[in-house]
């Protein structure tokens, strides 16, 4: 079998070109074996070469037109060597060296049909920016730990090269991309719940199987003032539709809301609305409605002149597990619908 | 407390004329069965039974609980304490328990404003399949299951059906078990907690179950959980059945009767106890709290507990969906701020491949050791079946006017909601989301 062939990334330190000084060098390519390459054709026992080596500085490759105008030649060569894989680093904790490497993988993968794989440390700037689409091998924070990242950045490019499947995260040595799919695990849940608390009570290493995303912070909108002259929305996640729920709005896992016209209506009546919501006991809520639009209370302070007025249509969906992505899409369009009828402020219930 | 179980393994089970129990092999009576539970007929019609064996082509539907045939043969109060007669605590003693063999209940409970139509409460298909692609979502495709097929009367509330579709599982799964009786068990087992390691770390189990009303409910010693603060239980009350299902609305995250009585995280930290870990006993509460106050006084009272039996670990696991989850996670939260380290299992979302949105509907900074129970994002096809047991059609969408497809053909779902067990919060299946 032919030797399977590898072109390799690097930055201006590692190819032995010069450290912080010569970080604005532009593209080099070197034809001899430098720096991690060496390593890595060990790990491959022969069956995959580096066949180039490209290097620039960290700072000239992390100016966007710098890269732009490099593109043509990584392309060429390319081209001319077709490799099998294209690796990039190790870039440990460096930042702008692990942008090059992430943003390079990213290129040849996509635009030149090429499998990539860099490596680098976890917390490396370039991580959250390409690790959705990219092989990245997880390393240690700096370089004295080299010899400990090489063999798994050796292992996955030959798998690369090789075109076989590649196994999950927890095997590959690769970071989490976010992508998950329903497997078996070789444990059950009750067995690894019980682990991963002995660990963490042992002091032992643990990770989490669910990665925390956290929760944006949201700033609450400024108080209203000005009340007898503003213009007031009534919007519900509390699941208020009329009798029917015309619209097929789901019950659970909403990702559509209703808009429905309250124009000249004094109240929402039994029997004309209901609730759908799949999160809690509704009868209480379509017995009496105002219970998540209060339009009656509405209309009397509109009556007696306390507030401008109510807006003609109101809001409604049913927010359980609810994904948060459609959450902001439905808030984006509620907001902007409202923004461009000139309604001054909202009441949102929710249940 | 000591409570030996004795297993008595089932190979097979077959009709006949005489109920009897002999050399593993189960012969089984439906006059027998039926005369057993004829006395609760109220908003029962009657009952019919059928068998269905592992590695069958079958498809069970509208299931709505899963029972561990046991009986009590020595020791205060009986299986399942406080549905027939005074609530006596269990969890010493000697009970028997049929294994590889399950006594399920399935009936289609009215969707009619009358009964039950309200929100959440409606009963949600749950549908499992013996074979194929959904196979290993439950552990009951391995067992012979006696499947209970109701007839339910007309007009009567969703409370009294619930309770004599209880009932009715509950007499007939004592009445396989007592056949055991005077027979020599297969294999013996003493459970016990009462002597502890004081090198090994004490951990507790907070077990925080569903309860929101009829069909969303939770049973303790046959009362629902309504108003319970976080209480204490001995891990042998819970193997004697002190907590019963009721919980029809999500087929996927319901626990059923059968895994509170087996409860797999329990086993578990049984196996670890004296080795690992010194098993100090189950914070049990409810989930579905209705504010924030009562959230987080349940979170506060499930931590106080812990710490009383000084815990230093606790595994935090509930039943339900998102609602639970915000219980769960404060509980989580609370413990990790008073020093007790956690871990939790959970089903998660994350789409179809696992980046659209977010994992959890609910976390907090200190849940840093959650193990995934699946995703329920992920699409399933069922494919066509020889046999359902349970009725003709599904019965799905309700709230969008009800869709009521043949229950043998291929069906697809985009969500693994109405398939039984599928968010494995018990840690009763290896189903998980590989990350990749």
């Amino acid at each position: 079998m032919a030797v399977l062939k590898a072109v390799h990334y690097i930055n201006q330190f590692y190819a032995g070109l010069g450290g912080e000084a010569m970080a604005d060098i532009g593209l080099h390519i070197l034809e001899e074996k430098k720096g991690p390459a060496i390593g890595l054709e060990k790990l491959w026992n022969g069956e995959m070469e580096v066949v180039k080596i490209i290097v620039c500085g960290d700072n000239f490759i992390n100016n966007d037109d710098n890269f732009l105008n490099i593109i043509p030649d990584i392309k060429e060569i390319i081209n001319q060597e077709k490799p099998d894989v294209f690796i990039a680093g190790p870039a440990f904790n460096a930042g702008r060296y692990g942008v090059a490497c992430a943003k390079l993988c990213d290129y040849v993968r996509k635009e030149l049909g090429i499998p990539s794989v860099t490596a680098m440390w976890h917390e490396n700037p370039a991580v959250d920016m390409y690790v959705k689409d990219n092989y990245i091998v997880s390393t240690s924070e700096t370089a004295v730990g080299m010899t400990k990242s090489l063999p798994m950045l050796a292992k996955l490019s030959l798998k690369l090269a090789k075109k076989e499947s590649v196994g999950p995260s927890r095997f590959e040595g690769y970071l989490r991309t976010g992508h998950r799919y329903n497997e078996y695990h070789e444990k059950t849940g009750a067995e690894r719940v019980v682990d991963l608390l002995l660990n963490k009570l042992n002091n032992k290493p643990y990770k989490t199987e669910i990665p925390l995303r956290g929760f944006e912070t949201v700033t609450p909108a400024s108080k209203a003032t000005a009340l007898k002259d503003a213009t007031i929305a009534l919007v519900t996640t509390g699941g208020l539709v009329p009798m029917g729920n015309p619209d097929k709005i789901k019950q659970a896992f909403a990702v559509t809301y209703g808009k429905y016209d309250i124009e000249g209506v004094d109240s929402l009546n039994k029997g004309i609305y209901e609730s759908i919501h799949g999160g809690y006991d509704t009868t209480f809520a379509t017995n009496d409605p105002h219970r998540l639009i209060p339009l009656d209370e509405m209309r009397m302070l509109e009556k007696e002149g306390l507030i401008g007025g109510i807006y003609k249509y109101f809001f409604s969906t049913c927010g359980v597990g609810t994904n948060i992505e459609s959450s902001k899409d439905m808030g984006r369009r509620i907001a902007a619908d409202l923004k461009n009828a000139g309604v001054s402020a909202a009441i949102l219930t929710s249940t | 407390m000591k409570l030996t179980r004795q297993y008595f393994n089932i190979k097979d089970v077959l009709w006949g004329d005489t109920t009897s129990l002999s050399d593993g092999v189960l012969t089984l009576c439906r006059e027998d069965m039926k005369a057993e539970v004829t006395t609760l007929f109220k908003a029962v019609e009657d009952v019919d039974f059928e068998i269905v064996k592992p590695g069958e082509n079958t498809r069970i539907i509208h299931l709505l609980d899963t029972l561990q045939p046991m009986y009590k043969v020595r020791g205060n109060g009986m299986q399942y304490s406080g549905f027939f007669g005074s609530p006596i605590t269990v969890g010493e003693g000697v009970t028997n328990l049929l294994t590889g063999i399950t006594v399920m209940e399935s009936a289609a409970l009215p969707w009619e404003e009358s009964s039950a139509s309200s929100g959440l409460l409606y009963p949600r298909d749950a549908i499992m399949d013996m074979a194929g692609p959904i196979a290993d979502f439950t552990p009951f495709k391995d067992t012979l299951n006696l499947v209970i097929l109701y007839k339910l009367a007309e007009n009567k509330s969703s409370i009294e059906y619930d309770n004599d579709i209880r009932l009715i599982a509950i007499k007939i799964s004592t009445y396989i078990a007592s056949l055991t009786k005077e027979l020599v068990p297969d294999e013996s087992i003493c459970y016990t907690i009462d002597e502890i390691n004081p090198e090994l770390p004490n951990v507790v189990l907070v077990w925080q179950c569903q309860n929101q009303g009829p069909y969303a409910n939770t049973f303790l010693y046959g009362q629902s959980i309504d108003n319970l603060v976080p209480t204490l239980l001995h891990p042998n009350e819970l193997l004697d059945g002190c907590v019963v299902s009721g919980n029809y609305v999500w087929p996927a995250f319901k626990v059923p009767t059968y895994l509170h009585a087996n409860h797999p995280i329990v086993m578990e930290l049984y196996k670890n106890h004296g080795k690992t870990l010194n098993f100090r006993g189950i914070i049990f509460c409810r989930s579905h709290n209705p504010s924030t106050w009562h959230k987080e006084r349940c979170a506060n009272f499930n931590v106080k507990l812990a710490r009383y039996l000084n815990a230093k670990g606790i595994i935090m696991a509930w039943e339900g969906g998102g609602n639970a989850a915000v219980d769960g996670m404060l509980t989580i939260q609370c413990a990790e701020k008073n020093g007790i380290k956690a871990s939790t299992i959970t089903f998660e979302f994350g789409g179809i491949d696992g980046t659209e949105g977010i994992l959890l509907v609910d976390d907090v900074p200190e849940a840093d050791a959650i193990i995934s129970g699946g995703s329920i994002e992920k699409h399933y096809k069922l494919p066509e079946v020889v046999r359902v047991v349970g009725g003709d059609v599904l019965r799905l969408n309700k709230e969008s006017g009800g869709y009521f497809p043949p229950s043998d053909k291929a069906i697809e779902f985009e969500n693994t909601t109405h398939l039984y067990l599928a968010g494995n919060q018990t840690g009763h299946s290896r189903l998980f989301a590989e990350a990749y």
